[in-house]
């Protein structure tokens, strides 16, 4: 009897075992998921905007915008000093790198959403096109810093299909071992990454707080810049006007900060250029500092002079100044882009009209006046100095200098650091960054 | 086949043509507690059977479950054997009262016991099919051993034991038969009484300086003293029934336990003491040559941390820097001469301030006994092992509890409890390892004091191995602010059941549970280095240069809880049929669930006498991600599988098993039907001394031969085809916090299963009087397609993935001879001796496009290539031997570039460099002789490790030597224009040959020399024991049992290839690594 029952359980845990092996097997992982969902798109797509670099603000270090002295904590000298005094050669191994891996992650992330839009489940056709146009920006953005850092300047080669900088990443095949891509073929690539945004990107405009992802109008926006930083003047000029028809508001400068990201000004508030540690590490170039007129109202809102050779910078250290795109970067842009487009007297008009509105807003009223005037009398290529100077003032620790100073003049840059001179020369080599150590150990091939 | 068929009927034929016979009845039982042994094999042996002329060969009878058995036995027989598992065998003549036969085994204590215990089955060693072996635990074996897996080196053909680290407790790295698999754990599986446990793996100590963390593995937990025996299973065969994990072998726990009889209490203690390492072996500069290396660089272009050194920090205080460059030693200041000069007679011993003599103890006491109905077993165990570097220590506290009961004739019920709480101590260590005291020792300056004359702490500001640092170090200071500790509370327990429903089918259940809770405390203190890094990582100038850190110290409090349980359920069935065929069968089921969970806070601004914390006030969210004050994980995994074995034997000597499993587990991510991997194995049994042909052979008394194959697979569990993406919190702007989803590793569609096919061959051999017994097993194991992560252009977005990029083959020899050389009433020699040859060879690898190093195919895993040093140039810059065999230099050889990189491709890259040899020892083993005279035994226990090549770290790199810190001698003989014939290179500056520099400083190009490579071979005398009993008639007098007192040394010397500036052979290649305890021991063993 006993006998039987055992049996019997005994059989009955066995059959109960296989049968129920399915479910018990059923885990779901705490934490991990598979991207299937348009909701799990847009998270995915999130987390590529947040690893983007901070790299335009590190190379505020190379510019002529930070000073780096006596002050300075040693943590912060071992990260940024070589870049600060264009050491690329023997760099203190604790110095910080430029990211290059971060870019591709940002697009593999990007390309994966492109390549998978035909099976994301649920969503509106509008919800897929907006996630799908957000990811041809990232991928035209990333290629832009890329070239930006590690090619050379478009408008310093005589033939930008010679002249290789970046390789472009278009897929997601891991297995594949990419080479060198030309400067010329990565602008084409931008161009026609932005053009399929276009055609799918619906949202006008984000809440705040969701504002660092691209909208419609963000796409002109890049374009200005991109055609501006390839001497594409009248295309440049065209995107920069089609963005102001839609947003010209620039902000009190006494109020907030235009880069601030819920300023009036904002188009696109991703990159936390100024990071908290770059802020710590530099000093305000007192050369820089000097630019700024006592009618200026950007000096006593963007800086925090505590003594004379102590001036830290205001616009950045937090999220809060997270900014890639406003409109005060465009008007400067369809300054300059106007003047260049011809040569005739009316481009020089135009390009005073951009340049005055931005200094109205900018300036006290009377010294605006003093400015209107001198403006108004100045030649041509005083005017492109002046559109320059105020573009360097304006966009100051926004991360765009370094690549201002790349794509005009490429001047020559002295520091001075505890006695020793450092000279970055005219058309120095050094404008280019070195691609990262190990990026070529992992691809040799990037050495060629 | 059809040659069986024919023996088979001719067999039974003759068995019922036998004519005349008698009837034999009888019962056997255990003559200790008289109870029923069931299954019990009664026989007539065959010579008895010949001689009696009976035509019958076999004539055998099993004993029924409670005991009896009845026998038909051929007229002229007038004795019977008897045997069963674990007794030894007895033979009973037949007379009187051929009915009632009681047949009184005992338990047999001989070498070769009779049954091997897998964790699944108990198989009579006749029938083993399996390369499997077992050793029992001893004071031996174990010596001054704190856990089991440190006394395993050497025991075991085929079991490779590497000590990588002397500290207290610390694992050694165990590999069975090579290396199998190259992704994931590569340990073999531990089994404690049928459980495999969880929490076995050692981290993987990928950065060299890991070796500061502490942890302890659940084996760790194990109190050796409890331990009966350890079984090692090595072939497909044997680990089959394990499923997926048990690929890289298993080792099986199988402990002590009551036997009936009156109550037997043991005691056992031992006092170890352990000398403090000796530092002289690593070579260093004293004072004097230090002082004059500073002096001699701060006159040279060598700029690199020109301001680093006492010498350097006097002569930049006296503004004598730029004097003394142009000038000499001559334009110095008489003061400033005075105070250098005054360093050369600073000679401090560092040796002595990092370690120390330790004294370590451990105790042991058991009970155990029992009746008929029940037995039991309990121990209680004490051990606390002092490390040599001061601050290091382990402790265990052991309680262990078993019992078994026997409720009625079929069911039989045991359950045993392991519980323990273990404490490891080290120094809190800072994230660079510069902290580290090993290392330290190597780096502090010899005219460097810990304490001024008023008796404050002079701080070293060398230490920190940055430019310009003025972080301040003391060791005594760091010894006294921080701690770091772990303690691990773990409890065992074990419930298992056997039911016999008749002589052939019985049902075993077992379930078994495992908790693990371990505890960690890393404190710092406010005034100490670790904080005052912190401290200065958080500086920022918006807070007037303070720390947003509060004031004090910190505490980090992480706990981590492993939990599992294992049910398993099986029916076994054995059967004889005709005398001549046994049958044995196994299949069951297998559930598992694992959980683990940890957790971990950090509080600032800590306090240790009031336990307060402070909060901090982050910056901004950015600061706030990189000092999380809490974090948490928690994983959960089911598997499920299925297993059947079989065994079929024919006429005593002919057997051939095979055994299956299905492996399921909770892949996510993966398909259904991928869930579940079948591994299989069959094997086959000759026992060859049982022949006719060989039966005359006196002196053999074994001659057996085994064969098996099998297939095990693996895959990973965390890859799928899909992307799989880990949720996180981030936010982008203020105030929106939002879930993303991050992907960690790209998908691989293209991944496949990673097969193993093993096929294994031994003899067993056995001569004498069993005075030799030698075994000699060949193997050969096939991994294809292997999977390994592999380094991924950056372009991917991603730093590697894992893909089947190889095949690989372990082919191996292993040897075991047991042999009792001498044998008198009072003197005895015996030799254990083993012997592995493991060759492992790549047999095929998929080289990624971007990788400038060679492959390994054609080569050992552990692979390791070097460039050939051709000496230096004539200006003191290493030379290089191309492949053509010319001297080169490094531009020349590696086409380097302006901005030093070289512009040959990666295959032209792999192809400068050369095979040096393995990581892997060709050969490894132990010898252990034990002499015992009279009451006199002596053992001594040697393990080597043969033809093994280590990688170690260059006495000095170059391009970036550190004038700050302490280096050994080799810096003095570099190439200088004076010093023109030696063959370390001089110090480069970054202006002469840049992009050579860039070479050596960047792509650690020095460190790719032949000259870094070293062999690691070694022969250790690993445990070497003097034990003396006490005469008997003088401990009965005591009431005791039995009294040995015995002297151990442990690590007493070792004879190894050249390791002159290093520590010991094992720990050449790490320089945070401990050294190698030495010790002598004082043992007391005590039975009631």
């Amino acid at each position: 009897m006993t006998n039987k029952i055992l049996s019997m359980a005994a059989l009955s845990a066995l059959l109960f075992g296989t049968a129920s092996c399915d479910n018990f097997l059923d885990i779901q992982p705490v934490g991990r998921v598979i991207i299937t969902t348009a909701d799990d798109y847009r998270k995915m797509l999130t987390e590529a905007y947040s690893i983007v670099p901070e790299d335009r603000g590190l190379a505020s270090f190379r510019s002529d915008e930070f000073v780096l002295d006596a002050s300075v904590s040693q943590e912060d000298l071992n990260s940024y000093l070589d870049i600060w005094r264009w050491e690329d050669v023997s760099p203190e191994s604790t110095t910080s790198t430029f990211n290059w891996r971060s870019y591709y992650q940002v697009l593999y992330e990007a390309n994966y959403l492109i390549e998978s839009r035909d099976n994301i489940t649920e969503g509106t056709a509008e919800e897929l096109d907006q996630l799908e146009g957000e990811a041809y920006m990232l991928r035209a953005y990333m290629h832009f810093l890329l070239v930006n850092l590690y090619g050379e300047p478009y408008t310093a080669l005589d033939d930008p299909y010679s002249s290789k900088a970046v390789p472009l990443k278009l897929d997601t095949d891991p297995y594949s071992v990419l080479s060198r891509n030309t400067v010329g073929d990565i602008f084409d690539q931008i161009i026609r990454d932005m053009d399929r945004a276009e055609e799918l990107l619906n949202v006008d405009e984000w809440e705040t707080g969701y504002n660092y992802r691209f909208t419609t109008l963000s796409v002109d926006a890049l374009r200005s810049r991109v055609y501006l930083y390839m001497g594409r003047w009248e295309e440049s000029l065209a995107a920069s006007r089609r963005v102001l028809e839609k947003k010209s508001e620039l902000a009190d400068v006494s109020t907030i900060l235009p880069n601030h990201y819920t300023s009036v000004e904002n188009i696109v508030a991703l990159e936390e250029v100024m990071t908290a540690y770059y802020v710590r590490a530099g000093k305000v170039n007192r050369e820089l500092y000097s630019l700024y007129n006592s009618g200026d109202l950007r000096r006593a809102s963007y800086y925090n002079r505590q003594t004379a050779s102590n001036i830290t910078v205001a616009k950045g250290g937090s999220n809060e100044y997270s900014c890639s795109f406003r409109v005060g970067e465009i008007y400067l842009n369809a300054a300059e882009a106007a003047l260049e487009a011809s040569t005739g007297e009316d481009a020089l008009t135009a390009a005073r009209g951009y340049l005055l509105t931005l200094m109205q807003s900018r300036y006290t009223e009377a010294y605006y006046a003093q400015r209107e005037t001198a403006v108004n009398d100045m030649t041509r290529d005083e005017l492109r100095d002046e559109i320059y100077a105020e573009r360097r003032r304006e966009l100051a620790f926004e991360g765009h200098r370094w690549f201002d100073l790349r794509r005009t003049t490429r001047p020559q840059l002295t520091k001075t650091y505890s006695g020793e001179t450092y000279t970055l020369e005219q058309n120095d080599s050094r404008y280019t960054v070195r691609i990262p150590s190990a990026a070529i150990e992992a691809n040799p091939g990037l050495a060629n | 086949m059809n040659k069986y068929v024919l023996l088979l009927l001719c067999l039974l034929v003759s068995a019922a043509s036998a004519i005349a016979s008698v009837t034999v009845k009888g019962r056997v039982i255990d003559a200790d507690d008289q109870q029923p042994l069931v299954g019990a094999t009664i026989i007539v042996p065959e010579k008895a059977l010949e001689a009696a002329g009976s035509s019958r060969r076999n004539v055998t009878a099993l004993s029924d479950i409670d005991g009896n058995f009845t026998l038909v036995v051929p007229d002229g027989i007038n004795a019977i054997d008897c045997r069963y598992v674990g007794y030894a065998p007895m033979t009973v003549e037949l007379k009187g009262n051929l009915d009632h036969i009681v047949i009184p085994m005992t338990a047999s204590t001989t070498e070769l016991s009779e049954v091997v215990v897998t964790g699944y089955q108990k198989i009579e060693k006749r029938k083993l099919t399996a390369s499997i072996q077992t050793v029992s635990v001893n004071d031996n074996m174990l010596g001054s051993a704190m856990n089991i897996d440190q006394a395993l080196a050497g025991q075991i053909a085929g079991l490779s034991s590497v000590t990588s680290t002397g500290a207290p407790g610390a694992s050694p790295k165990i590999r069975i038969r090579g290396t199998a698999s190259l992704n994931g754990t590569q340990e073999p599986l531990w089994v404690l009484d049928g459980i495999p446990l969880e929490g076995t793996t050692l981290p993987t100590m990928d950065d060299l300086k890991d070796i500061d963390e502490i942890y302890s593995t659940s084996i760790a937990g194990i109190n050796p003293a409890d331990i009966e025996t350890i079984t090692v299973l090595k072939d497909a065969a044997a680990t089959a029934i394990y499923g997926a994990r048990a690929a890289n072998g298993v080792i099986v726990i199988t402990t002590k336990s009551g036997r009936s009889g009156a109550p037997k209490v043991n005691f056992s203690t031992r006092i170890t003491y352990a000398p403090k390492t000796d530092i002289d072996r690593l070579n260093l500069l004293n004072s004097n040559e230090k002082v004059d290396l500073e002096l001699a660089l701060l006159g040279t272009s060598y700029t690199y941390r020109e301001n680093k050194g006492q010498v350097a920090r006097l002569i930049d205080a006296a503004g004598e820097t730029a004097a003394y460059k142009a000038g000499g030693w001559s334009a110095l200041s008489s003061n400033t001469q005075a105070q250098i000069n005054q360093l050369r007679n600073i000679n401090t011993d560092w040796n002595d301030i990092l370690f120390r003599n330790t004294l370590s103890q451990e105790y042991n006491l058991s009970v155990s006994g029992g009746n008929d109905k029940a037995t039991y077993y309990t121990s209680v165990g004490y051990t606390d092992e002092q490390g040599n570097v001061v601050g290091v220590e382990a402790s265990r506290l052991n309680m262990t509890a078993k019992a078994s009961y026997r409720l009625s004739r079929k069911l039989r019920v045991g359950a045993s409890l392991f519980a323990n709480r273990r404490v490891n101590k080290s120094n809190l260590t800072d994230a660079d390892g510069f902290t580290n005291p090993v290392y330290y020792s190597r780096r502090a300056n010899p005219y460097q004091t810990p304490f001024n004359e008023d008796g404050s702490y002079n701080y070293d500001v060398d230490i920190q191995g940055r430019e310009d640092s003025d972080l301040m170090f003391n060791i005594f200071e760091e010894r006294d602010g921080t701690s770091y500790e772990l303690e691990t509370k773990s409890v065992t327990a074990i419930f298992d059941g056997e039911f016999r429903f008749n002589d052939q089918f019985k049902v075993l259940t077992q379930l078994g549970l495992q908790l693990d809770d371990s505890d960690k405390e890393e404190i710092a203190d406010g005034e100490t280095y670790a904080m005052r890094k912190d401290k200065e990582r958080t500086t920022l100038a918006s807070l007037d240069n303070e720390s947003f850190l509060p004031d004090g110290g910190k505490k980090t409090a992480s706990s981590s809880t492993q939990r599992q349980v294992t049910w398993k359920f099986q029916g076994e069935y054995s059967d004889r049929f005709a005398d001549i065929h046994e049958v044995e069968l196994m299949a069951g089921s297998e559930i598992r669930k694992t959980w683990y969970e940890s957790v971990s806070s950090t509080g600032y601004g800590y306090d240790r006498k009031t336990l307060q914390t402070k909060p901090v006030i982050f910056p901004n969210e950015s600061w706030a991600e990189l000092y999380p004050l809490y974090a948490e994980t928690y994983t959960e995994n089911a598997f499920a599988s299925f297993f059947a074995t079989g065994s079929y034997t024919l006429l005593g000597r002919y057997t051939v098993g095979g055994s299956v499993r299905m492996d399921g587990s909770d892949m996510f991510g993966v398909a259904k039907k991928y869930r579940f991997l079948p591994l299989y194995s069959v094997s086959g049994l000759w026992r060859l001394s049982d022949e006719a042909f060989l039966s005359d052979t006196e002196w053999l008394n074994n001659l057996a031969l085994r064969v098996s194959y099998g297939i095990q697979g693996n895959i990973d569990k965390n890859t799928s085809s899909y992307v799989m993406g880990d949720y996180n919190n981030v936010t982008i702007l203020p105030g929106n916090t939002e879930e993303i989803i991050s992907v960690s590793t790209p998908p691989n569609s293209r991944l496949r299963w990673e097969k193993t096919k093993t096929f294994s061959t031994g003899v067993d051999f056995g001569v004498l009087n069993n005075a030799i017994n030698l075994s000699v097993d060949f193997y050969n194991r096939n991994g294809s397609d292997l999977i390994a992560a592999r380094m991924l252009p950056l372009e991917t977005g991603y730093v590697q993935m894992l893909v089947n990029w190889a095949s690989m083959r372990n082919t191996g020899v292993e040897v075991t001879i047991a042999s009792r050389n001498i044998h008198t009433a009072d003197f005895m020699w015996t030799t254990n001796f083993n012997f592995a040859w493991n060759d492992n060879k790549v047999l095929r690898e998929e080289i990624p496009s971007n990788q400038t190093t060679p492959g390994r195919e054609g080569y050992p895993v552990g692979a390791l290539f070097a460039l050939k040093s051709a000496g230096l140039d004539d200006e003191g810059y290493p030379l290089f031997y191309n492949k053509q065999g010319e001297k080169v230099t490094a531009t020349e050889l590696l086409k380097l570039n302006s901005a030093g990189a070289s512009t040959l491709t990666a295959e032209e890259q792999r192809n400068l460099y050369s095979y040096i040899g393995s990581t892997d020892p060709l050969f490894s083993g132990g010898l252990m002789n034990t002499f015992t005279y009279k009451n006199w035994e002596l053992s001594l226990n040697f393990v080597f490790n043969l033809k093994s090549y280590v990688r170690c770290t260059p006495s000095y790199n170059p391009a970036n030597y550190d004038r700050g810190m302490n280096s050994n001698r080799d810096i003095l003989n570099r190439w200088t224009s004076t010093n023109t014939n030696t063959t370390f290179p001089r110090l480069m500056n970054s202006t002469d040959r840049p992009a050579e520099y860039i070479q050596y400083a960047e792509y650690s190009l020095y460190s790719s020399l032949d000259t870094w490579i070293k062999r690691n071979d070694h022969v250790r005398l690993q445990n070497l024991r003097l034990a003396y009993t006490l005469p008997s008639e003088l401990t009965q007098k005591a009431s005791m049992e039995r009294v040995t007192v015995a002297l151990e040394a442990r690590n007493l010397f070792v004879f190894g290839a050249d390791y002159t500036n290093y520590l010991d052979p094992e720990t050449m290649g790490n320089e945070f690594a401990q050294p190698i305890p030495k010790s002598f021991s004082f043992n007391l063993n005590v039975a009631f």
